[in-house]
Parts: structure tokens; C-alpha cells; sequence
């Protein structure tokens, strides 16, 4: 039997809690957990053969509400899902090499969580909009009667171009302003633009659970001002995005 | 979860759903070679690169078309190489059977190549 490790916690003073709380959770496919301790640190884990991890929506859910169960008491750096170590002394040895990482990575998510933001619009008519918006500047002057069809071409394909700039002008204009207002609050995050024609955004913020009110009020703000964007916030969750170290 | 996670929503939930489902799925996506299909496997994973940078030359030539740094008689020459460009790629497509859907890699968590 292997260990199948869910999270890494640093260790509780009251030695019964963490104890307490593990034996009202299942992991995943209903396994046992146990702590395998090392100093200060607490790695949550349960017995698998690894040859029987099936990467399902099921098994999936199993492993996240461990993180998440434990999230809501513990500063956590969640595990990718299907992390497996041969054996509870492999692990310590594995903290071991890893201690100062997963100590600052612990330090850097302390007391916060992790929220995320969903920009989706209706690409079309947003293309459409700024194209009305741009007027002259996008379409070129009426295309004349002895103009080529290679600068015809050429000039489609400004058009295109041009909208496109516009667009990315656009996005960017809305990520300045969430970064303004995450700055304000002091969060960390990560956003990536353009991710699909409907996904226009897709950011992670990494913000004090106390200020979750005042992001919510921010993010409706945002709404407000582009009514034509469809806005989806969720969160709290564990800090899935922000463990930054390769275990050693 | 048990707990509600949303905690904004303007857009239709379906339609938010559906297309975080098109983001999921991936697997249309994914490069697949094996020894049955290595011609065709092969032939995405190529014509995908080719794509790539005509996509990535015809972004620069429409850069320096707009600062107005080419003559007539250049922006002819790149209309034509251009056109020639698009065509042989829309050849090539049909000969392997690809659509421009295909012309794609997922990069897991950097997103697709295009």
C-alpha cells in the first residue's frame, strides 16, 4: 500500500484537533486518513494502491473535499490530485528536503483564500460593439473600383487586425481595473486573457477571507460598468494556484 | 462541495456551464499519434506549426501596414504572398482532412497554442 498525500498543514498545537477532525472525513474511495507528522509539519494522507487511482468526476470530488474540509480550519498547500508516495518514511524524507519551501509557500497563503474570476461575453456582439464604437478607424475607406485584389486582401485583413487590437485594448483596460481594485486590497493573482472567443478573463486572486465582502462589492461595481459582460466570481476555495515549489 | 460557491453570477448559468464544458474538453484538441495514425497525427502536428507562424507573419505584416512603413507596390506584393499563403494552407487542409479546429494543441495549463 502506498500514501496517496491530499494536503501539507503545518502542524496543530492541539495535538487531538487535527486528529479529531480526520477521523469525521473520508478520503478517497471511503479510505482512512492519517497524519504522518515531522516537526512542525503535518502531511494528510490515506493508504492506496496506486495501480487503482482512477482519475474520475467521483474520485476527483473525494480528494477536493478532503483539501477543502481541512481548508476551512488549516492553512493548507493543496496536493495535485493523484500525488502518491511510496510510504509514510518516504514522506518525511520528502519534507525534509522540501522543508523551506513548503514553509514559505505555508507562510505566503496564511490566512487567505483563494477566489476566482470568470469574464465571459458574447464575442460577436462584442466585436460588433466595438466596431460601432471605432467607427471610421477600423473599416478602411470604400474600397475602390480599380483596387487590386491582393490589396483588397491586404485590407480585409487590416480590418481584422485592427478589431483585433481593440479587443486586446479593451481586455486590458478591464484587467487594469481589477488589478486596481485587488491592489487596494492587497491580493495576489494571476490572470490570463483571451482564453477562449467567450472567456475573455480568467483570473485567480489570493485575498484575506475578511475582504471577501468588499471583493464581491467590487466585482458588481465592474458588472455595472460593462453590462454587456457576464461576470461569475467564486470562492473561497484552498490556494490551488498559488503553491509555488516543485517537490524536490 | 456542499457549500455554494458561486458567490457572483450575471450570465445565464447553462450557457456559463457549457462553456467552461468546451474549456474541459480537451481531448479534440490533444495531439493523438499512434502507429495507425501516424500519417494524419503527424500531418496536424505539422500543418498546426505552419499555421502558427503564418498567423504570427501576417500579425506583423498588418503591423507594419498600419505604421504605414510599406509602399503601394509592397503592400501588393504582401497581399499576394499573403493570399498565396492562405490558399496553399486551406489546400493542404483539405488534402489531410483537417479543419481549422483542428489546427490546434492544448497546452494543459497554458491554454491552447492559437
Amino acid at each position: 500500500m502506498e500514501k496517496l498525500i491530499y494536503a501539507i498543514l503545518s502542524q496543530d498545537k492541539n495535538a487531538g484537533r487535527l486528529t479529531s477532525l480526520l477521523s469525521g472525513i473520508k478520503g478517497m474511495s471511503s479510505a482512512s486518513l492519517e497524519e504522518v507528522c515531522l516537526d512542525d509539519i503535518t502531511v494528510v494522507t490515506s493508504d492506496v494502491n496506486k495501480a487503482d487511482i482512477v482519475a474520475s468526476k467521483s474520485t476527483a470530488l473525494d480528494f477536493a473535499r478532503v483539501i477543502e474540509t481541512l481548508s476551512q480550519q488549516y492553512t493548507l498547500l493543496p496536493m495535485r490530485f493523484g500525488s502518491v508516495m511510496e510510504s509514510a518514511g518516504a514522506i518525511k524524507k520528502m519534507v525534509e528536503r522540501n522543508r523551506a519551501e513548503i514553509v514559505q509557500n505555508l507562510r505566503n497563503v496564511e490566512g487567505r483564500y483563494e477566489f476566482g474570476l470568470k469574464i465571459f461575453c458574447d464575442s460577436e456582439k462584442l466585436m460588433a460593439e466595438l466596431k460601432e464604437k471605432a467607427g471610421n478607424t477600423i473599416t478602411l475607406q470604400a474600397p475602390e473600383p480599380n483596387v487590386s485584389v491582393f490589396r483588397d486582401y491586404v485590407n480585409r485583413k487590416l480590418s481584422e487586425h485592427r478589431l483585433e487590437e481593440m479587443l486586446v485594448h479593451y481586455v486590458d483596460a478591464i484587467i487594469a481595473e481589477i488589478t486596481a481594485t485587488l491592489t487596494a486590497l492587497n491580493a495576489v493573482q494571476k490572470i490570463k486573457k483571451m482564453v477562449s472567443p467567450a472567456m475573455i478573463i480568467d483570473a485567480v486572486f489570493l485575498i484575506e477571507a475578511s475582504l471577501k465582502d468588499e471583493l464581491v462589492s467590487s466585482i458588481a461595481g465592474l458588472q455595472e460598468k460593462y453590462p454587456s459582460l457576464n461576470l461569475m466570481m467564486t470562492g473561497p476555495w484552498p490556494p490551488y494556484n498559488f503553491v509555488d515549489f516543485t517537490v524536490k | 462541495m456542499s457549500e455554494n460557491k458561486i458567490l457572483f453570477n450575471t450570465g445565464s448559468f447553462d450557457e456559463i456551464s457549457g462553456e467552461i464544458g468546451n474549456l474541459a474538453t480537451i481531448e479534440d484538441s490533444k495531439l493523438k499519434l499512434t502507429p495507425d495514425n501516424a500519417d494524419s497525427g503527424l500531418a496536424k502536428l505539422v500543418l498546426t506549426l505552419v499555421e502558427l507562424i503564418r498567423k504570427l507573419v501576417e500579425k506583423q505584416a498588418m503591423r507594419r501596414v498600419d505604421g504605414g512603413s510599406l509602399t503601394d507596390e509592397e503592400i501588393e506584393r504582401l497581399g499576394e504572398t499573403l493570399m498565396k499563403l492562405e490558399m496553399k494552407m486551406d489546400e493542404l487542409k483539405k488534402h489531410f482532412n483537417l479543419t481549422d479546429r483542428d489546427l490546434n494543441i492544448n497546452l494543459g495549463p497554458l491554454g491552447d497554442l492559437m
